[in-house]
């Protein structure tokens, strides 16, 4: 009841006009921002630390918040619409989104896409209010072998991108892989497949794979069978907001969304792709319209977006309760924070009530200021598409470079993003799913180093990876994910026998 | 993104570790180059200078490019072959970068740059979980000769400051520095949850990633490495505690090569009223960041010894082949 | 990788074949240059092992999918657009990389893809992308203070 009262009282802090002001100019910046592929909410966080130097503490950590919340939504609108990832947790978006923009479904996308946001942000703060000290414990339980069994689970998960050939799906995760292998190896800090060149040394960025692959990739199909197909696009085909039918089969996945994105987002190692990548495949394994998923199925986009935004409150649960930074932005946040003088941590709650309380309830308000700003922004958003195709493909390739070269000004990366985007193309061309590709970027690295760790840790005995009770589960719901499909055909069939 | 928390964090207190200096006459346009992405810790220091500078008007404008990659392996390459003689040219650096360089095999090294100035340290903090049997320096450094491979090591990159400073533990307790369990984390938060979790026997890192733990009674502080004549009962410094082991993760700006001695005259005058500003102070106390402030020969003296410590070590872990 | 226009035997699936071989030669071959192993454990070289083996059976299951037919139908395709949006990212990486400066190397690449997608205009789109470029660079450098490459028309600013 006590978390009650002190939320109460931190409304009271964050209506004030003051406070209302930095959380409004917090979210314009995080949504203009977000947009932008390759830079994200951390890095406007980084920029504007110094600027908030003169501000109260209070008002700039409000101001934050509101940063954070409105990257998210900023990198789902530029997936939906024009097939660029903002960041990596909105790829699962764009798989699902871009295609219902592509077919005039657009404005339904985008609407889910904030509507499901809000509701995940909102039942996630509500988690953080009331839940934080408890999941905390937990997640801080998690040790690298947990970790590596969670990634089995994602890894299991992942062949719900694959589209229906095993040999190109399982072709295209190899080479995610492969190209997550460039780079200092984390463990003994040699450098694995750089040849020399000391830009390859950070190894490859998920988002320039993923503008390369997704945006340039298809400017190039496009391009190349005009001829054959011109490309129309619609901005808005049947209704420009969410039908009846779309709102039935959006709301379960928005709370499944949840479900997944705040427990794996308070992990300190969890991160938010995962979770949008667990969310995608489960909502097409439960869907009514499976034959809809790879052609814009309203659910990929709830679902995954709902994670995203969840993930996002998770995040603040290990930094406001432990002080633990789990992510860029939470690391800039908390930079921000002891740029008062305050540490964030298990003395703050006791320390700086108003403080605590007055962030979380301007989450909430964030949150509400997202939605109401974003909703009406649908119908001008969907219009984009009705410029004349030549230049919404040019402002598409301009845009994709514009964000790499502000975030790392190279020549090699840039030359990375070209032969990506060659890649996207010839793995249109042959029918290779793409997704796989940058999940196995992501998840690959992460997967070998948590192993390595665990296995160091027990002095090379593999027993650890069942000997701890949260490992063992996983693992075994990884491996019953890997079979059951199987073991259903094979029943099926059984009966269809016996019929 | 790619940007680490702990590296992001670190800086950005470094960044406030650099505060406004008064007035002076306006140098011309200064650049600074952060060799880092925008947002990391080298990016922040440099963005406070340039705040500092510009409204202390010490210098016109100040410019802050970014050249990230490796640890800066890539930003001192552009420094060296392309800003050579450029007498308004500045780069941030760190300790982390005198063993990049050397793990990456970087052909391009520090004796090449002109060192100007260090202006913040911070000390190496060791810590276990309030549950821990181990209590003290010794009993760490008891358990480390026993048995080095029980002992698991929680810190940040392989070859960084951490890692180095947990080989020199291992050396300074009599044991073998290639058999310790060193397992490098990729962010603070991660190898902070790791320690909490009791995963791990042991954490290293700078005092202020732990020290809110330590204050709320989740963590107990072994050790730091400060030099003995700063040890207290609430702060053991390992040294005072029959563990022969001081280091410290520190950041310094150099200039390009070739620049004249006017030229490295002036620059030198320029960070130095940066850093003896009373505004500076005053951020160093809020942030509970040692001030480090050395310049002209001491610090070209303490950049060289670092370099050559730093190898010898790297070398006896074995993550530089002699 | 090279395109064809399809055969019995597929021999663009062939050529993917090899170039997935090719990748496990190239990861197996740095696998053994690592000198350094973890003191305890799983070393480095253990992951890049189980990826190498993994592309070459996959190269393997690429041929026979080729061999076999297995490999979608393909219509012909234009060379004209891709070369102008490749050649369009060479030039903005030219540009930037021999000192051209952001806002010109944004307008090349505008200019080229808005060709490649049919648009003969290229007085236009020259200047709608010059001052796509010169927006984009004020927003950066000016509201977010960040450094785009310079060029000469960016030292005017």
């Amino acid at each position: 009841m006590d978390a009650f009262f002190a939320l109460a009282h931190g409304l009271t802090v964050a209506i004030q006009p003051m406070n209302l002001l930095f959380a409004l100019i917090g979210v314009l910046l995080g949504t203009a921002v977000g947009v932008l592929p390759g830079i994200g909410p951390a890095l406007t966080v980084a920029l504007l630390l110094p600027i908030t130097f003169k501000l109260d503490p209070g008002g700039s950590i409000i101001m934050f918040a509101g940063i954070y919340y409105g990257g998210m939504y900023g990198g789902s609108t530029t997936a939906i619409l024009i097939n660029t990832p903002g960041e990596s947790a909105s790829m699962a978006t764009a798989l699902e989104g871009n295609k219902m923009a592509k077919a005039g479904r657009g404005g339904p996308a985008l609407a889910t896409s904030a509507i499901g946001s809000f509701v995940a942000g909102t039942i996630a703060t509500l988690g953080l209010a009331f839940l934080a000290p408890t999941l905390v414990e937990l997640a801080v339980k998690f040790g690298p072998e947990d970790y590596f069994a969670l990634m089995c689970v994602a890894f299991v998960t992942v062949s719900a991108t694959f589209g229906d050939s095993p040999v190109r799906g399982l072709t295209s995760l190899f080479i995610g892989l492969a190209l997550g292998l460039v780079g200092i190896d984390k463990l003994t800090g040699q450098s694995r497949m750089t040849f020399g060149v000391p830009e390859l040394l950070d190894g490859v960025e998920v988002t320039t794979l993923a503008v390369g692959l997704f945006a340039v990739g298809e400017a190039l199909y496009v391009a190349s069978r005009r001829h054959i197909q011109e490309e129309v696009l619609e901005p808005v085909r049947g209704s420009l907001w969410m039908t009846k039918e779309d709102w039935k089969r959006s709301w379960k996945p928005w709370i499944r969304g949840t479900l997944f994105g705040f427990p794996i987002g308070a992990l300190p190692a969890g991160g938010a792709e995962i979770p949008t990548f667990l969310s995608y495949s489960t909502e097409k394994r439960l869907t009514k319209y499976p034959e809809e998923f790879g052609h814009g199925a309203i659910e990929g986009v709830a679902g995954p977006e709902a994670a995203n935004n969840a993930s996002a409150a998770g995040t603040l649960v290990p930094l406001l309760a432990l002080g633990l930074p789990t992510s860029a932005t939470a690391a800039m946040m908390l930079a921000g924070f002891q740029q008062y003088g305050l540490n964030p941590g298990p003395l703050l709650f006791a320390e700086r009530p108003e403080l605590v309380w007055g962030l979380i309830a301007s989450l909430f308000i964030a949150n509400a200021m997202l939605l109401v700003l974003n909703l009406p922004l649908v119908g001008l958003w969907v219009r984009l598409l009705a410029i004349p195709q030549p230049w919404l493909y040019a402002g598409i390739l301009v845009f994709a470079t514009m964000g790499t070269i502000a975030a790392k000004p190279s020549v090699v990366e840039l030359t990375m993003l070209g032969v990506f985007g060659v890649m996207g193309f010839l793995m249109r061309r042959f029918d290779y799913p793409i997704a796989p590709v940058v999940v196995g970027l992501i998840l690959g690295p992460i997967a070998e180093s948590q192993l390595r760790r665990a296995l160091s840790i027990s002095l090379g005995d593999p027993l650890v990876l069942v000997q701890s009770p949260i490992s063992a589960t996983l693992l075994a719901i990884a491996l019953i994910a890997l079979v059951l499909p199987f073991a259903l055909k094979g029943m099926s069939r059984f009966k269809a026998e016996e019929d | 993104m790619k940007l680490t928390g702990k590296g992001l964090w670190r800086g950005a207190l470094t960044a406030a570790a650099l505060g406004l200096a008064t007035s002076a006459m306006a140098q011309a346009e200064l650049k600074i180059m952060a060799p880092a992405a925008p947002g990391g810790g080298w990016d922040q220091t440099a963005r406070s200078m340039q705040q500092a500078l510009t409204q202390a008007g010490l210098a016109k404008s100040v410019q802050v490019t970014n050249v990230p990659g490796a640890g800066g392996s890539i930003g001192i390459a552009q420094l060296v072959n392309s800003s050579k003689g450029d007498g308004n040219q500045l780069m941030v650096m760190g300790y982390v970068m005198v063993g990049a360089l050397l793990t990456n095999k970087s052909p391009v090294t520090l004796d090449q740059t002109t060192p100007i100035a260090r202006l913040t340290g911070e000390y190496e903090a060791i810590v276990v979980p309030t549950d821990s049997p181990i209590k003290t320096a010794k009993d760490l450094a008891a358990a480390v000769k026993a048995d080095p491979a029980k002992v698991t090591w929680a810190g940040g990159s392989a070859g960084g400051v951490d890692h180095i400073a947990v080989a020199l533990f291992a050396k300074a307790a009599g044991a073998d520095p290639t058999k310790i369990n060193y397992i490098p984390f990729s962010g603070g938060g991660e190898s902070l949850a790791a320690i909490l979790g009791g995963k791990v026997t042991a954490g290293i890192s700078g005092y202020g990633e732990f020290e809110s733990q330590i204050k709320a009674g989740k963590l107990r502080l072994i050790g730091l490495t400060t030099p003995a004549s700063k040890n207290t009962a609430e702060m053991p410094s390992l040294k005072a505690n029959g563990v022969d082991l001081e280091i410290a993760n520190w950041r310094a700006v150099v200039a390009p090569p070739g620049i004249t001695a006017d030229q490295k005259k002036a620059l030198t005058e320029v960070v130095d009223k940066l850093a003896k500003s009373k505004e500076w102070a005053e951020i160093l106390k809020q942030k509970g960041w040692d001030d480090a402030y050395l310049s002209g020969d001491a610090f070209a003296k303490f950049l060289a010894d670092d370099q050559t410590r730093t190898k010898e070590v790297l070398t006896s872990v074995g993550l530089v082949k002699p | 990788m090279t395109t064809r226009t399809p055969k019995r035997v597929d021999v663009a699936g062939l050529v993917i074949a090899a170039g997935l071989l090719i990748l496990a030669g190239l990861i197996w071959r740095d696998m053994t240059s690592l000198q350094l192993s973890s003191v305890y454990g799983v070393g480095p070289k253990a992951m890049p092992i189980v990826v190498a083996i993994g592309l070459a059976i996959l190269a393997i299951g690429n041929a026979f999918m080729a061999v076999r037919g297995g490999l979608p139908s393909r219509e012909s395709l234009r060379w004209m657009p891709i070369t102008l949006i490749i050649g369009g990212l060479a030039g903005l990486i030219a540009l930037i990389q021999f000192g051209g400066g952001f806002i010109p190397a944004t307008a090349v690449l505008f200019v080229a893809t808005s060709a490649a997608f049919g648009r003969r205009a290229f007085l236009v789109d020259l200047i709608i992308g010059l001052v796509a470029g010169l927006v984009i660079y004020l927003l950066f450098s000016k509201l977010l203070t960040l450094s785009l490459p310079m060029g000469p028309l960016e030292r005017l600013i």
